[in-house]
């Protein structure tokens, strides 16, 4: 009798981790098999592959529409983070420390270009730099600086979310006691808030850079005539074929990615981030 | 310093963050709901009206209706699959004791960083007439010629579980960790059987996870673009691709704005809705 108990209890365990596993497995499949089709012989992807190579790694830098997606995704998302951050850092000063009015609806304002869903905050923005042009003549729609300020707009809610996590564990009684001692509200904010909140606003910085740089619904709308972003390169290969060129790209973006959640992971424990 | 000149300060740092949003994004909403009433004359472009018509002509075609029907199917689709498929994954993330706990969610949450196309590329190495599996199937005798999921609804769906997935495990797994062990504890010592102690326990306390995660994966599913485009292939129209060709390829601005606002409604009227009756049903 207990050893039935028993054999029943560990037969749902194994059951549960089982499922837990098929659902794990089946997050992981699509970029495995991505990772995989990057290191085929031939270039149609059927199995079984007929041999291995890195010749398609190779290729890579030299197919120019990746090549410049790569660099202006970095141009435009390194931009973008930087003034995102910048942005977001006081406004989560305001919305933690500061006695404001209509804080929780200045919250979900800033919280805004997350929950609009992709096409709808490209074709948005569309308009927004359209109108702009119209009404200036400046020639925003199409260009690196509209894509950046969009991409702006894309970092500004994961840099808040963070940094007012990040703030909100920090007691005032510390910046209160620099304030006591002399120090000006600036040399308080340099010296002891920066200092504490910094794995907050590294966790920030690096999410916002990382959304910003996969994004593909709103740059879509966006890019100007021959200009490519990354994700823009990728979906049009893909549009027109799948091999083991667009497989090797792929693997590399993983890669990036990876490095980035690690390098994240040692300043915040990524548990308390998503 | 005084209450106002705190107030005045505070004011000045969320201003500029708030302004960009403002000035970038809800005027911007504004005005493309502002184009959503104008009229498309072929030839003239954008002709300044203010006239329901678009959203007339959206829903007295029935090609526009079948785009918003299969779109809210798949989503609803997607979110019961995601919900069945990550509540295990969730569970055994929230309650294991593994020092390989931060690496299991980190493989968790790394794809939702890799952009949507990159995935639907595995998809693609798998379905193909001569990708995995097919090839698998056929080598194991099952089927003797390879069968067609690609650019199919099936496909589709299972593209978009994947995407979704991630969202609905974490928004599970943060609840889940917040429900007392001995909860579950106590139920299997009053001799609740494993299925009992799940319905009645578990369940319940873990609905605001399930209620979330539904709702944000439904979100997602409603607004999917680089999936449908790259699985479903051209013909597979979804409403977030339909506003792409609208707006960018047709250059129909005001029905690409309507058919954003369609589908914006659409999943707002669809979740709070689902919400009202989950509320109902816990509260009675």
């Amino acid at each position: 009798m207990a050893a039935g108990v028993f054999t029943g209890r560990r037969a749902r365990r194994a059951a549960l981790t089982a499922s837990a596993g098929l659902g794990l497995g089946f997050i992981l499949l699509p970029l495995l098999l991505v990772m995989w089709l990057a290191f085929f012989r031939q270039e149609i992807p059927s199995f079984p592959p007929q041999g291995y190579t890195l010749r398609w790694f190779a290729a890579v830098p030299a197919n120019r529409s990746f090549a410049s997606g790569f660099l202006l995704s970095v141009q435009v998302s390194v931009v973008a983070t930087f003034i995102g951050v910048a942005l977001a850092v006081p406004a989560s000063l305001a919305l933690v420390r500061g006695r404001l009015p209509l804080k929780p609806v200045m919250n979900t304002l800033l919280m805004l270009p997350l929950v609009v869903p992709g096409v709808v905050l490209g074709a948005a923005i569309y308009v927004g730099e359209l109108e702009t042009e119209l009404a200036t003549e400046w020639p925003v729609l199409g260009s690196v600086t509209g894509l950046i300020a969009a991409h702006t707009l894309i970092v500004i809610p994961w840099a808040v979310r963070l940094v007012t996590a990040s703030l909100s564990t920090l007691n005032p009684v510390v910046e209160e006691a620099a304030k006591n001692l002399g120090a000006t509200p600036w040399v308080t904010f340099r010296r002891v808030t920066l200092p504490a909140i910094r794995p907050g606003l590294v966790a920030g910085a690096l999410f916002g850079f990382v959304t910003s740089f996969g994004n593909l619904e709103a740059s879509l709308f966006l890019v100007g005539p021959g200009q490519t972003t990354l994700p823009i390169a990728i979906l049009q290969y893909l549009a027109w074929k799948i091999d083991p060129t667009v497989a090797a790209v792929s693997l590399l973006q993983i890669v990036v990615i990876a490095v980035a959640m690690l390098i994240t992971d040692r300043f915040v424990k990524l548990s308390q981030v998503v | 310093m005084t209450r106002a000149a705190r107030k005045a300060g505070a004011a000045g740092l969320i201003a500029p963050a708030t302004l960009v949003v403002a000035l970038g994004l809800l005027l911007p909403l504004g005005l493309l709901f502002r184009y959503s009433l104008n009229r498309f004359v072929p030839g003239e472009f954008m002709v300044d009206a203010l006239t329901v018509e678009n959203y007339i002509r959206f829903f007295t075609d029935p090609f526009y209706t079948t785009v918003l029907w299969r779109t809210v199917r798949i989503a609803a689709i997607v979110t019961v699959i995601c919900l069945v498929m990550g509540f295990p994954l969730a569970y055994v993330l929230a309650r294991t004791q593994s020092r390989f706990k931060n690496l299991l969610l980190m493989a968790v949450v790394l794809p939702l960083f890799v952009g949507n196309a990159v995935r639907a590329a595995g998809w693609m190495v798998a379905f193909g007439s001569r990708g995995v599996l097919n090839a698998s199937l056929m080598g194991l005798g099952v089927i003797s010629t390879p069968i067609d999921i690609m650019f199919t609804e099936t496909a589709v769906i299972i593209g978009i579980t994947a995407v979704n997935l991630p969202f609905m495990v974490l928004s599970l797994q943060s609840v889940i960790e917040g429900i007392d062990r001995s909860v579950e504890e106590a139920a299997f010592n009053l001799g609740a059987p494993p299925r009992l102690m799940l319905w009645r326990v578990l369940l319940p306390l873990a609905m605001p996870g399930v209620l979330a995660g539904g709702i944000l994966t439904f979100i997602l599913g409603m607004n999917a673009y680089a999936t449908p485009v790259l699985i479903g292939g051209p013909r597979f129209q979804t409403m977030g691709p339909l506003v792409y060709g609208q707006f960018i390829e047709q250059n129909n601005w005001p029905f690409g704005a309507t058919v954003a606002f369609v589908l914006m409604a659409a999943t707002l009227v669809l979740t709070s809705l689902s919400n009202i009756l989950v509320h109902r049903r816990l509260h009675r």
